[in-house]
């Protein structure tokens, strides 16, 4: 029984309006407010760094949500692997960035231990191992900056190709991991038993759907895709400090939901962050070039968040609401 | 000896839904004081309509009802039918675990017992106290109520009709001739024989405090504890019989309960034991124990038949059929597939990469029903669709012809493989559900219920296909509440009650066990 | 006891009647005694001291303030993670009002608290949005909106002359913050053991199907339970106005967040609902601000080993209290 009157052809396609208007607005408003946005390659390049990161991050926590789970170790991860690329730069070298990978699928699969094998709900497993993840962090760097001097490390990220004229290189990386997810998703078997986890679970485990090795690889692959985010975060930044990630938990919710991907699990995908990362970056610029600070965006996130939750959750199929 | 006027009677009460399904036709019971009136039948029989008409979930279309020979109206809300004495116990999802029994008791009924703005506990637990002493049930009120077992936890549900029914009444309640009606509808199902008894002989000694309307499939209970049964079938009663009064032994009321429509099916499909015994074993069971659902369960299913476990509600059928899926997991005993011991404890996946499959009739849990057609059918058949190394690659071209293929085979009527599930008719959905099946083609296929609710035209169609693969060499396993899908579909048929078994018998004495 | 629904419990239970009931049912008793015992061994005078206890008081005080209301949510089921915002905002208001209502302003609080808490019970019993995502969402409006009229103000901090009874605070061992938490400690005890509602939170945690088929309204003591938080939390957090020195918070903080939930998980309300109640939170508060006392107050202790502390011992609580039950599947 929805609270919300509307026709409904709109209704159905809620999922998709949204977004796309969303995103017209924008381009129109940004415009208008700032005519030079989007029109050099500077102002494109900004673009890119602000959100190629976040959209490997979003990428891999969208699989989460098409489960119908949370994964608030996110952020977490990300400045995690991004630390550990700073501290242990100097001593492995190249090494680290296998270390970050390996310790990301550490985390991933205790979240999905708790979740599958221990029955613990996602969203409060994360948020602890989340902050084992912000503890060790801490651990390590003592709280202060570190800098990577190595162009070869930093040219991981900020290589720019074709040279001298194109695009960081971290946009094709956020680009092709992105296309990974899309592929994954849609186009193979394991991607439609994410989706079948998340529309309906116990149909899922009649069918044979393994659910706890399922659910166990995307908790690992949604670590794995925030662990590559930390490490080009890290060669971007040529550094790592305790302050990455922070408050990025709302605005990587707020992404996907706005991009049209329901909390409650099964509906919309990979291919839709994309636009909603576009939307809550831009959102994100636009403030600043009208000089609201970080509170405006957090409270405009929050108020996304909540707005797009309750107007994307399915709740034909929400019985139990929790 | 009961009084001659009946403390409440219904008369020709009808009951239609949507114009079509006639849930009861000219339906009469009456209930005297104290005692134990009996309402048996199948599922869809109308028990549990009548009920909930008697408590006022929603109004017959035509009927009288008379207390104490005074003509009332039919109450309009559950608190109406409390004020006039009468209270339900649900079957399941009666029980709230986590309260203390003091709790669960007054739950709903604490506003009665409120003072100076808070409640009342003294008088709660006295009240507690002596409801239970007067009902004669032994419970430490402190307890949690998932401490209490099974029975006990009845007992109280009891205790707690009883009590609303006080409440509500108020001041009436206190005079000699106020005598509660309990519904129970299959109070019994989810206990074991040693618990059952315990209850039933409680409700007896109970008899003093209140009338109780027993809604019930099991057979050998209602005979030995009420005091007058009646029989419904398809909606009308078409035997009483009182207790005290005639013996009626349990093939008599089973009988009437079931019908004698079943000699008139045709069954060309049964396999001739000599013939089964020339078979390969695919299936062994030996022994198959899960504490407090079914005890010893030892059958062999062999190529090509169909073994059916048939019971009554609650007699651990459909407990065994998800055992060999998976779903749930037996305590010991042994499963053996191709002479080869399986783990008692694996999940559905493994089980259906064995070659073991399970179909419900549930199309609810079953199926996506958000899902395309096609996308529902490619669930358990991605070998057939995928391509490429690993077969990692979806192909929606595969997947959009096999969707194509088995519409057609199956004479799934919709526009397209991309029609949603939801918008099907409910016997389309439930060949949606087969077509998966079929494709699959399995070892062995579990069934559960695969006709429930279904119009008759696609159950035939349903049978059929399922007869199609029995013939290819599948296995089946088959659970429903329906004689006649055993008679039709079934080789063998194992009986049990209250999780013993009791036997496997051909499908002819299976038969003759019915009609006598 | 975190509601396993197991048949041997009851052969269990008669095994350890000799133990206090209370005890048995509360395991962080033991952690709590053995804190101290420990602490005090360790550290001695530092921790035994009147100093000591005040802030041990003082920080008691403070954490139940945060997690006392959130627990009623927690007993349905459900998350509630909006009191760090109610509680800034609220404060924020009352600096708001001030010049105009002196220190009845504070009063505010409550009842903005009650109303965020209505309106989130709508929004998830109406509108069926997950709990915990849209408490959030509202922690997070809050919380930043209150920094943005700080900034917009363009004041430095949003402080509030204390009274003179407050400045030379005349009774020793019982900090004035800690006497204002009292009322929301003593109203949260009430409602959970003097009234029915306690009881019926638990029931929806435990089973809401079989609530509703009870004749009972879900859907109604949902919203109540998510406008009683607010309004526990509002009253609270005027303890935590003064105890940080009659000033509002501007400065979103987690650590804060993590202190609430950390609260309720040690005190064994379990996050699957059901059981447990504000009794359990207020020990689970004081095993809180214990740990990081005790801890803080150990020679040699590194602080960046805090964070890993605090994750570790979320973690460990986490999975002895929320596993969840019933054999249902959790997402």
């Amino acid at each position: 029984m929805s609270a919300i009157p509307l026709t409904g052809l709109l209704r159905r396609n809620l999922n998709s309006i949204i977004p796309i208007t969303a995103f017209i607005v924008l381009i129109l408003g940004l415009r208008t407010i700032n005519p030079y946005f989007l029109a050099t390659r500077d102002s494109v390049v900004t673009l890119v760094l602000d959100m190629s990161w976040f959209l490997i991050a979003a990428t891999g926590l969208t699989l989460v949500i098409l489960m119908g789970s949370f994964d608030f170790s996110v952020p977490n991860i990300v400045k995690l692997s991004a630390i550990i690329c700073g501290v242990f730069y100097e001593y492995l070298g190249f090494g680290v960035i296998p270390l970050a990978l390996l310790i990301s699928l550490i985390f991933g699969l205790i979240n999905g231990l708790l979740l599958a094998r221990f029955n613990i709900p996602s969203f409060m497993a994360t948020l602890a191992t989340g902050i084992i993840a912000e503890g060790i962090a801490q651990l390590i760097s003592g709280g202060y900056i570190r800098v990577i001097v190595d162009q070869n490390f930093i040219a991981l990220a900020t290589a720019t190709i074709p040279p001298g004229i194109g695009l960081p290189a971290i946009f094709y990386w956020a680009i092709a991991l992105w296309a990974i997810g899309i592929f994954i998703t849609l186009g193979t078997p394991f991607g439609r038993k994410i989706y079948a986890i998340g529309s309906n679970i116990e149909g899922a485990r009649l069918a044979g759907v393994k659910l706890v090795k399922t659910r166990m690889l995307v908790f690992m692959l949604c670590a794995l895709y925030a662990g590559i985010a930390g490490i080009l975060y890290a060669s971007q930044l040529q550094g790592s400090h305790m302050h990455i990630g922070t408050l990025d938990t709302l605005p990587l919710f707020a992404s996907i939901v706005v991009g049209g991907t329901a909390l409650s699990g099964g509906i919309g995908g990979v291919h839709r962050t994309l636009l909603g990362v576009l939307i809550i970056k831009w959102l994100d610029s636009g403030m600043s070039m009208v000089a609201l600070d970080l509170n405006f965006r957090m409270v405009t996130f929050g108020a996304i968040a909540l707005i797009m939750t309750i107007l994307t959750i399915d709740r034909r199929r929400v019985k139990i609401i929790r | 000896m009961p009084s001659t006027l009946p403390l409440l009677e219904a008369k020709n009460i009808s009951k239609t839904f949507n114009g079509v399904v006639r849930a009861l036709d000219n339906v009469s019971i009456k209930v005297h004081e104290k005692e134990i009136v009996s309402v048996v039948g199948e599922n869809g029989a109308g028990k549990s309509t009548l009920m909930k008409i008697l408590v006022g979930v929603y109004p017959p279309d035509s009927g009288e009802l008379y207390y104490r020979g005074v003509k009332v109206p039919f109450p309009k809300n559950p608190l109406e039918s409390l004020q006039r004495g009468i209270s339900i116990v649900y079957q399941e999802k009666g029980v709230i675990p986590h309260l203390k029994v003091y709790q669960y008791l007054f739950f709903g009924l604490e506003d009665y017992f409120i003072k100076f703005g808070r409640l009342d506990l003294g008088r709660i637990f006295d009240l507690t106290k002596s409801i239970f002493e007067e009902l004669r049930i032994n419970v430490d009120i402190n307890k949690y109520m998932f401490e209490l077992p099974l029975s006990t936890r009845k007992l109280v549900e009891i205790a707690r009709a009883i009590l609303c029914v006080r409440c509500v009444a108020g001041e009436r309640a206190n005079s000699s001739d106020f005598n509660p009606i309990i519904i129970l509808d299959e109070p019994t199902a989810p206990l074991s024989i040693e618990e059952r008894n315990e209850l039933l002989a409680h409700l007896a000694e109970m008899k003093k405090n209140a009338s109780f309307i027993f809604v019930s499939h099991i057979i050998p209970e209602v005979i030995a504890y009420s005091d007058r049964v009646y029989v419904l079938r398809d909606g009308k009663v078409i035997a009483t019989h009182d207790l005290r009064e005639e013996k009626v032994d349990e093939e008599t009321l089973f009988r009437e309960i079931v019908g004698r429509e079943i000699s008139r099916y045709l069954i060309p499909h049964t396999v001739l034991k000599e013939e089964l015994e020339k078979r390969h074993v695919v299936l062994s069971v030996r022994n198959l124990t899960k504490k407090g659902h079914y005890t010893n369960i030892t059958f062999d299913l062999r190529k090509g038949e169909c073994l059916g476990i048939f019971g009554p509600a609650g007699s651990g059928k459909s407990e065994i059929a998800k055992s060999i899926y998976g779903i749930i997991s037996p305590d010991s005993g042994e499963i053996l597939f191709h002479g080869k011991p399986m783990k008692l404890k694996e999940d559905p996946g493994s089980r259906l990469s064995r070659g073991i499959g399970y179909f419900s009739g549930e199309t609810g849990k079953e199926l996506f029903l958000y899902w395309p057609i096609r996308k529902n059918l490619s669930i358990i058949n991605f070998e057939k669709v995928s391509r490429g190394p690993f077969k990692a690659i979806l192909s929606l071209t595969a997947e959009r012809s096999l969707a194509e293929k088995l519409m057609r085979k199956l004479r799934i009527k919709a526009a397209s493989p991309e029609v949603e599930c939801y918008s099907l008719s409910g016997g389309n959905k439930q060949k949606v559900s087969v077509a998966k099946w079929f494709e699959k083609m399995p070892e062995i296929l579990v069934l559960e219920d695969p006709t429930m609710g279904i119009d008759v035209g696609s159950r035939e169609e349903i049978y059929e296909v399922l007869l199609d693969m029995k013939k290819n060499g599948m296995s089946m396993i088959l659970v429903s509440d329906d004689p006649k899908e055993y008679i039709l579909l079934c080789d063998r048929v194992l009986y049990i009650i209250g999780g013993v078994q009791q036997g496997i018998y051909t499908i002819e004495e299976f038969k003759e066990m019915i009609e006598k | 006891m975190s509601g396993k629904t197991t048949k041997s419990f009851t052969v269990r239970s008669s095994l350890l009647a000799s133990v206090p009931r209370l005890v048995r049912a509360n395991p962080i008793i033991w952690a709590i005694i053995a804190m101290i015992i420990a602490f005090s061994a360790i550290e001695g005078e530092a921790f035994l001291s009147t100093r000591n206890f005040i802030s041990i008081l003082r920080g008691f005080a403070v954490t139940s303030a945060l997690a006392l209301g959130p627990t009623f949510v927690v007993l349905t089921g459900r998350l509630d993670l909006s009191y760090v915002g109610i509680w800034m905002f609220s404060n924020t208001l009352a600096w708001l009002l001030f010049p105009y209502m002196g220190y009845y302003s504070l009063l505010i609080c409550p009842v903005f608290g009650t109303f965020i808490g209505f309106l989130n019970g709508v929004i998830h019993a109406k509108l069926k949005a997950p709990a915990f995502i849209s408490t959030l969402s509202v922690t997070a409006v809050l919380a930043f909106l209150t920094t943005i009229i700080r900034n917009m103000l363009g004041q430095i901090s949003l402080t509030v002359p204390p009274p003179e009874f407050a400045q030379n605070w005349p009774i020793p061992f019982l900090p004035l913050s800690f006497l204002l938490a009292l009322p929301a400690i003593t109203l949260a005890i009430f409602v959970m053991f003097f009234t029915k509602l306690g009881t019926y939170f638990c029931a929806i945690g435990s089973d809401e199907e079989a609530v509703t088929h009870m004749g009972v309204s879900k859907e109604r003591y949902l919203i109540l339970a998510f406008t009683i938080s607010g309004m526990l939390t509002g009253l609270g957090s005027i303890a935590i106005f003064v105890h940080l020195g009659w000033q509002a918070k501007v400065l979103f903080d987690l650590d804060d967040v993590v202190r609430g939930l950390a609260a309720i998980v040690l005190g064994g309300t379990p996050l699957s609902g059901g059981m447990g109640g504000p009794q359990r939170t207020l020990l689970g508060a004081l095993a809180y601000v214990l740990i990081f006392n005790g801890l803080f107050l150990l020679p040699g202790i590194d602080p960046n080993q805090l964070k890993l502390y605090i994750g570790a011992m979320l973690f460990i609580a986490v999975i002895a209290t929320s596993k969840g039950l019933k054999g249902i599947i959790m997402t």
